[in-house]
């Protein structure tokens, strides 16, 4: 089922866990994932939707350190202008 | 120049109206009315169905958005415009999928189609269930991404990102997104944005950007556009573009990485959307028109969308439907492994009845299967192939 979280392991622990093709941005190392994400393990036995799309794939991931000023201090987004 | 260009692949993409012929004297006629993101697929059908031994067949079709389709059939709405159709190695052994479609005149009073197509969910367009009269039928998967010009240094957007970018335009604050004449989207009616809107939780009508009629726009917008410039388009339309633009990943809500429909930017093996690691596709949707049995009351309509739709068909087709189904970028019912039941919906795991992954990866990648001709040590031969079911 769920891996542990690996809120502390190296990126390349989580790279080899999951297949990691290397293709990450270079100002956007793959240590930094978004604040927000529950945690940065992968699946290897996906059943949920949560982690169908959270698991371990040998496809290229793009990690991108993304904190757009207007989400709100909770991390929710605002509501859509009239 | 890109004026120039772009009325160059308007006359390529444009039916050769010289050429109308009234449609209702083409062998066998089935008529169609589908999304503009299935022209592709109605080329190369068409033409492989013009020559299909066992039962030749003419589609003849019109694009339009999904959400006119629908009422279309549902409604029995007649097409009083010129159509469209492919013509047979007969009359024309040079055409390729490149070429320009035929065109001909309706009947008079118009024709009502005898197939629609939704590339996404009905449900996506209009809250009223289907009449009785009208049978639909799931068809391959649809993708949609969000491109950029070459000239972007951007490679991912995140849901947030896009959620503030389309919903709120130049205040969004997402650089470099900011300038909302180099966004370029559709109009409400059509599948790539509504596809995108259940995605990204902004409603359709709700989008910020220039509002475009036809996949050819965007594609010109950004081609010529600047840093900040973005568009949505159907995934195979961004394959036949890709000289010429780039696909952002897309990191859906909930997910910790970015993805590409493919396993990278230069695949087309289509695997996380046939896995869900990319989560912005739509079913594509065939509907046709039944009897009180529910019996198809054109049996050559149902024909045409058992085969697109993958099924087996009698008389079986002189040609590979797969081969076809992948060489437009779409994937194939039985390639997938993940389904949803309605737009933008959670993806739950999916066994197709009979797999066709290996035969859809021979296509489009390489596929590490063992071959077959009859028989296999472990699972079943299937179009060649030892399919795990």
């Amino acid at each position: 089922m769920m891996l542990r979280s690996f809120f502390t392991v190296l990126p390349l622990v989580l790279a080899a866990a999951c297949g990691d093709a290397g293709d990450t941005p270079k100002d956007a190392p793959a240590q930094q994932i978004d604040a927000g994400t529950p945690d940065a393990s992968c699946f290897i036995d996906p059943h949920t939707p949560n982690e169908i799309i959270n698991a371990c794939t040998t496809a290229v991931k793009v990690f991108k350190d993304s904190h757009p000023q207007l989400l709100k201090p909770d991390g929710t987004l605002p509501a859509l202008p009239p | 120049m890109r004026r120039l260009g772009f009325l160059i692949a308007l006359a390529v993409a444009l039916p050769h109206r010289a050429h109308a012929a009234p449609c209702d004297t083409l062998p066998n006629p089935v008529y169609l009315q589908v999304g503009d993101t299935q022209l592709n697929l109605m080329k190369r059908l068409g033409r492989a169905l013009r020559g299909n031994t066992p039962k030749p067949i003419t589609l003849v079709f019109i694009t339009s958005g999904s959400c006119t389709n629908i009422p279309a059939i549902y409604t029995r709405v007649p097409i009083t415009t010129n159509l469209q159709y492919i013509p047979s190695v007969t009359e024309d052994p040079a055409w390729t999928p490149a070429s320009a479609t035929l065109s001909c005149t309706p009947p008079t009073g118009g024709v009502v189609p005898d197939v629609a197509n939704s590339a996404l969910f009905n449900s996506a367009c209009t809250a009223a269930a289907p009449p009785m009269t009208v049978h639909l039928t799931q068809g391959p998967a649809q993708a949609y991404v969000m491109a950029v010009p070459t000239v972007s240094s951007q490679t991912a957007i995140t849901f947030e990102e896009a959620y503030l970018v389309f919903g709120f335009g130049a205040a969004s604050m997402v650089s470099p997104w900011l300038d909302e004449a180099q966004l370029f989207i559709r109009t409400v009616t059509k599948s790539t944005l509504l596809a995108w809107a259940a995605n990204i939780s902004v409603p359709g009508d709700k989008w910020k950007g220039v509002k475009l009629d036809g996949s050819p726009m965007v594609v010109s917008g950004i081609q010529g556009g600047t840093a900040a410039a973005i568009g949505i388009l159907g995934a195979e339309v961004y394959d036949a573009n890709r000289a010429t633009m780039k696909a952002l990943a897309y990191r859906a809500k909930g997910q910790y990485a970015a993805y590409y429909p493919d396993s990278s930017s230069s695949s087309r093996d289509k695997k996380n959307v046939r896995d869900g690691h990319y989560t912005v596709w739509s079913p594509t949707i065939w509907m046709d028109t039944v009897d009180g049995t529910g019996a198809p009351v054109k049996p050559d309509a149902r024909y045409v969308i058992d085969l697109i739709a993958g099924k087996t068909v009698t008389p079986a087709q002189s040609f590979g439907m797969i081969d076809i189904v992948a060489a437009v970028g779409l994937v194939p019912d039985c390639a997938m492994r993940v389904n949803r039941s309605f737009e933008g919906g959670p993806l739950t795991l999916y066994t197709p009845a009979e797999s066709c992954t290996c035969k859809y990866e021979s296509l489009v990648d390489t596929s590490s299967c063992a071959s077959c001709t009859a028989s296999c040590a472990t699972g079943v031969c299937r179009n060649g192939f030892c399919e795990d079911h």
